[in-house]
């Protein structure tokens, strides 16, 4: 593996000397991650955040009946990270899974905090993320609370634009909070309506 | 005329599952690692070797998926698949069935085992083959070509020693089956021992073969083996196989269309901003809708 997709994503979104990403990205240990494989159990501390190079992860949680609910998938590009593990230093409730053959830059949760310390356009760009999850979370939950199932599922297709084709349409339902039937239906309708225009 | 000569002869990749369906080996592009613009316009090649099923209630297969941009092109040597589309279209591919689809603006379908094949369980055979449309005919409607065994016409070798069957293009002036966009000669060849049979192609052309069944000697020198794979160079026009014995063996050659190739899993366009409006399009329903149950 000799091109790195965080370091491109760091350099092409930070204003800092390439030389000082270089040597913080440098010693980060880069993994392959066979699909159905864990980088994170509900009980463990989580002690990375995960950048996703190559593949695709999932984030979720499994209740008590066994289901499974989907906070988050991380394709290409994307960082995941219980955080409140990471930094709170508590066991995780949740699970980090492949679920396909993925290759995974692990990121030391210290890293970012030192990154941030030398470096204040690191620091500005680093809060500029965190704010960007924050929208992100805020609006998931708006939508859990408001939408209707069409209403999250286009919003699942403008973030994950390929991930219809790379993932059953249960976990497609499991990260929508709807049964497959409702996905099913709401996909049958699009497709009924785009034909009637036509 | 010059001798068009053998640049590899390729085994069969390592395996892998389409869907639980198809055991496929890839020799169109990972094979040749060469991409998809060596063999330009045959893009890729699955083909899942001879190999045995267990009779399974539930039909193996490939679920609901969508295509853009291309051809795709099923040639059936044993087994038989039954295969839906998103226009209610369907139908079963038996073997020596060619089932050509031009996917074109884009078709959502899915492909499992023939329910009786499923259900008793045997020898599966089946090469798939997408074949590239020119820019102008990438969003065109969508249509089937289902060619049955019966369709294909068969040119007869010289001394009663095998025949060829013309799935498109010509040999011989006899005309193949299907219709095409470029010009694309596909053929199976079926030789008896020792069994002659003579071709040629422009030299541009991209050519390759692939041994379904028995092995062959291509050009008097080189000896092929069954499920071995062939390309030819892009010098010469005229190559000959001899069995060793009796064969089955594709042969295609095409015109390459020379234009861009950008592909994302199951569309292949000629920019990235015609891939990205496949996904738009295929999320947004714009591709219809098909049941994913069989």
């Amino acid at each position: 593996m000799n091109s790195s997709n965080l370091k491109t994503f760091l350099t092409s979104n930070v204003d800092m000397d390439e030389q000082i990403i270089r040597e913080h990205i440098e010693n980060l240990k880069k993994i392959q991650v066979k699909k159905g494989n864990f980088l994170l159990r509900q009980g463990d501390v989580c002690k990375h955040s995960f950048f996703v190079e190559e593949g695709l992860l999932k984030y979720y949680s499994i209740d008590e009946k066994g289901k499974q609910h989907i906070l988050q998938f991380a394709p290409e590009g994307w960082f995941v990270v219980d955080r409140e593990s990471a930094f709170f230093n508590q066991p995780s409730q949740y699970f980090i899974e492949a679920l396909e053959d993925s290759v995974v830059t692990m990121i030391d949760v210290d890293m970012f905090a030192s990154l941030s310390l030398h470096n204040q356009s690191f620091a500005l760009f680093n809060n500029k993320l965190l704010h960007n999850h924050i929208r992100h979370l805020q609006n998931r939950i708006n939508l859990l609370l408001s939408a209707t199932a069409e209403e999250r599922y286009l919003d699942f297709i403008r973030i994950y634009p390929d991930l219809l084709l790379r993932v059953p349409q249960t976990l497609v339902a499991s990260y929508l909070g709807i049964t497959p039937e409702s996905l099913s239906r709401v996909r049958k309708d699009l497709a009924t309506k785009k034909h009637q225009k036509q | 005329m010059a001798i068009k000569n053998v640049v590899s002869v390729m085994a069969p990749p390592d395996p892998h599952f389409v869907g639980d369906g198809f055991r496929v080996h890839n020799f169109i592009p990972q094979g040749s690692r060469t991409g998809m613009y060596r063999m330009d316009p045959f893009i890729m090649l699955d083909y899942n070797s001879a190999h045995y099923f267990e009779p399974s209630a539930t039909p193996r297969g490939v679920g609901v998926h969508p295509h853009r941009g291309f051809e795709t092109v099923t040639i059936a040597y044993k087994g038989s698949v039954a295969h839906h589309d998103s226009s209610g279209g369907g139908g079963v591919i038996r073997e020596g069935d060619v089932q050509w689809m031009t996917a074109a603006s884009g078709v959502l379908h899915k492909e499992y085992h023939e329910e009786q094949f499923s259900k008793e369980g045997g020898w599966f055979q089946m090469v798939q083959l997408w074949v590239n449309l020119p820019a102008k005919d990438k969003m065109s409607a969508p249509k089937y070509q289902s060619i049955t065994k019966d369709q294909i016409p068969r040119v007869p070798l010289p001394d009663g020693n095998g025949e060829v069957a013309v799935i498109a293009g010509s040999y011989m002036d006899s005309k193949g089956a299907a219709d095409t966009f470029t010009p694309v000669h596909l053929y199976n060849t079926f030789l008896h021992k020792g069994g002659r049979a003579d071709f040629s192609f422009p030299v541009s052309y991209n050519t390759a073969l692939l041994v379904v069944e028995g092995s062959i000697v291509v050009n008097d020198a080189e000896t092929v083996a069954t499920d071995h794979f062939v390309l030819f160079g892009n010098a010469g026009e005229d190559f000959h196989i001899t069995a060793s014995e009796d064969a089955v063996v594709l042969i295609m050659s095409g015109e390459p269309i020379k234009e861009n190739i950008v592909a994302h899993g199951p569309f292949v366009m000629n920019n990235q901003q015609e891939i990205l409006q496949a996904f738009d399009d295929y999320n947004q329903g714009k591709f219809g809708y098909l049941e994913d149950q069989v």
